[in-house]
């Protein structure tokens, strides 16, 4: 809108043979933008059409169109490789991992705005600790605990190693709730709703922009995580989908159509997710980001 | 505020009991806070506290694993991580790779970003595939990338060269050429979405600004100096400050592109610390290594917060 105001007042001023550069220079903005985003994104068209060449028809052609159209790398791949077990474990490790990071995150943060003492003051220096530990320095730890737990090389052990993330989820969100109107969550409590009622009836709803972030940024990092999906899983049928991929480049060493057709299978459900997402990602960036 | 004109109006009697009750509901709201807090704690205590404290721990130990039999051993680890050569090209490489991964992404996605916030013919379209390039895990696009960068005449890249006459190229068995593939390839996967950021924080630039600023006779190069740079800063400090801090723990895409080879050349620490802790069983001599890493990382995170809250001031 600001630049419809801009071009206006540009025309008055110089006519409109400044009106034609500004087209011609927008039109030029757009080849040279799209040729970049089409170089950029080269590699994707070239994973996505080789998995309908064989390995002859790839080796000779490898970035045009396949001569032949098949499918037969699809099939294999199906019957090859457990990839929708793979999908599904994903799937687990990623709702519940991010759902209960994302719950403890925001339940810490309103336990923050909610009270103003030297304890809160605590929690948050040591919560702020916490944000700088990588998660490599307590790996070691970690791992042996759970193995002494017998937790190792089992979904839930993963999904516990996921729930870190919530002091990430707690910084995002604790920025934002701060900006909300104090008086609504006070005027609740007057008319005599409990903590926890104000908590899910009025805080979350209000807080749902810096949730979608949240929520967005974690389910990116846990799906596509492969650190700990490395270290903690070693039995074949838990393998997430990433760690899958990583094992078929071992299986389909020079079989690289088929190796394409496993990512692609990989790398679809994100893809479509965020296909379906991308508005509300978009949005709740600008609110998160610029309120946050 | 109605209950302290309330108070106020009472008898002076009631005051005492007033203040009684007063205390109580704070001990109530600290209680209350308390519970909400309370799974975060436990989180805290288990995946950070015992974890880190064992670490520190360990490091000063010969512990194996195994043999519950261990010993302090003092600074010992300490001295054979930093005569070790493989882990100190790692952290070299870290740092090579933290350092150049942030100023390259925010030196290219501050312009593009300045671009796409632009209307023209396909920018949704842009918008949208820069956008999601980014969207798949690096752990994969470095086993793409492998393929891509083949030795072998096969690799795409090579034998798009070999067009050209040029002879295929080892990209990813020469030390130095190893080094800038994964450094490129990084850059390249992460440009979209911190464009995406900037992009976020572009659109909340009032125009206004922009327009003040051209009736002032403002050109394109002193609006960008002059209201975007400083309008951008917080995005910048959000943005350099997740480059850095995901640089520093990389361990994805050097580690199934090239395993960290060859020889060390792209060996990370995170690499080392799980070879050596967990593949080796070398507890003393991995958290020696991770302790020394955390330290690194606390400084560096803090040096970058404060270095870019200075530079954010001076805008202001």
């Amino acid at each position: 809108m600001g630049n419809a105001t801009v071009d206006k007042t540009s025309v008055k001023a110089k006519g409109m043979t400044f009106t034609a550069r500004k087209r011609i220079g927008s039109a030029v903005t757009s080849i040279v933008m799209i040729a970049i985003s089409l170089v950029c994104a080269m590699p994707l068209w070239y994973i996505v059409i080789n998995t309908f060449k064989t390995i002859a028809d790839m080796n000779v052609n490898p970035l045009g169109l396949p001569n032949d159209w098949t499918f037969d790398n699809y099939i294999n791949a199906f019957k090859t490789v457990p990839i929708l077990r793979s999908l599904w474990n994903t799937v687990i490790v990623t709702f519940f991992g991010v759902a209960i990071q994302v719950i403890v995150g925001a339940l810490a943060a309103y336990g923050m705005i909610l009270r103003k003492s030297r304890f809160t003051s605590a929690v948050g220096a040591v919560l702020m600790v916490a944000f700088v530990v990588p998660a490599q320095s307590t790996l070691i730890p970690l791992y042996r605990m759970e193995a002494g737990v017998h937790l190792v090389n089992t979904l839930a052990g993963l999904v516990l190693i996921y729930l870190g993330g919530a002091v990430f989820c707690y910084f995002l969100i604790v920025g934002y709730m701060r900006s909300l109107p104090f008086e609504l969550i006070e005027a609740a409590r007057i008319d005599g709703a409990g903590p926890l009622r104000i908590f899910w009836n009025i805080v979350m709803p209000l807080i749902k922009p810096i949730l979608t972030t949240v929520i967005v940024f974690q389910t990116m990092g846990t799906w596509n995580d492969f650190m700990n999906a490395n270290v903690f899983i070693s039995s074949s049928e838990l393998r997430t989908i990433v760690l899958q991929v990583y094992n078929a480049v071992g299986q389909f060493s020079t079989d690289w159509p088929s190796f394409m057709t496993i990512t692609v299978l990989a790398l679809l459900p994100v893809f479509i997710f965020f296909i379906f997402c991308q508005k509300w990602i978009v949005s709740g960036l600008v609110a998160g980001s610029v309120k946050g | 505020m109605s209950n302290a004109t309330a108070a106020r109006t009472l008898p002076p009697i009631n005051e005492a009991l007033n203040r009684k009750r007063r205390k109580a509901r704070a001990f109530h709201d600290d209680l209350t806070s308390f519970w909400f807090l309370l799974p975060i704690l436990a989180l805290f205590v288990v995946l950070f506290l015992v974890p880190l404290a064992q670490t520190l721990y360990y490091s000063f130990t010969d512990f194996n694993g195994y043999s519950m039999n261990m010993h302090l051993v003092g600074l010992d680890n300490y001295k054979k991580v930093f005569s070790d050569s493989s882990t100190l090209q790692g952290l070299g490489f870290t740092i090579l790779y933290a350092v150049i991964v942030m100023v390259g992404v925010t030196c290219l996605a501050i312009p593009l970003a300045v671009v796409l916030n632009k209307k023209f013919i396909g920018c949704n379209f842009v918008r949208s595939l820069f956008f999601f390039f980014s969207v798949p895990s690096l752990a994969i696009m470095g086993m793409v990338w492998k393929y891509i960068f083949s030795p072998m005449k096969t690799g795409v890249v090579n034998s798009v060269l070999s067009i050209f006459g040029i002879d295929p190229i080892p990209w990813l068995s020469n030390n130095a050429l190893a080094k800038f593939c994964v450094i490129f390839i990084a850059i390249w996967a992460q440009i979209g979405w911190h464009a995406t950021l900037y992009l976020a924080f572009l659109q909340a630039i009032p125009a206004d600004l922009y327009e003040q600023a051209t009736v002032d006779g403002a050109n394109k190069w002193q609006q960008f100096l002059h209201i975007t740079l400083p309008q951008l800063m917080p995005g910048i400090v959000t943005s350099t400050f997740l480059l850095m801090s995901g640089g520093l723990k990389v361990y994805d895409l050097p580690y199934t592109m090239t395993k960290g080879g060859p020889g060390y050349s792209t060996y990370t620490v995170t690499q080392s610390i799980i070879q050596q802790g967990i593949g080796q069983s070398q507890y003393g001599i991995g958290s020696a290594l991770a302790v020394l890493f955390f330290v690194a990382t606390g400084v560096v995170v803090f040096l970058q917060m404060g270095i870019s809250n200075l530079i954010s001031r001076r805008f202001q």
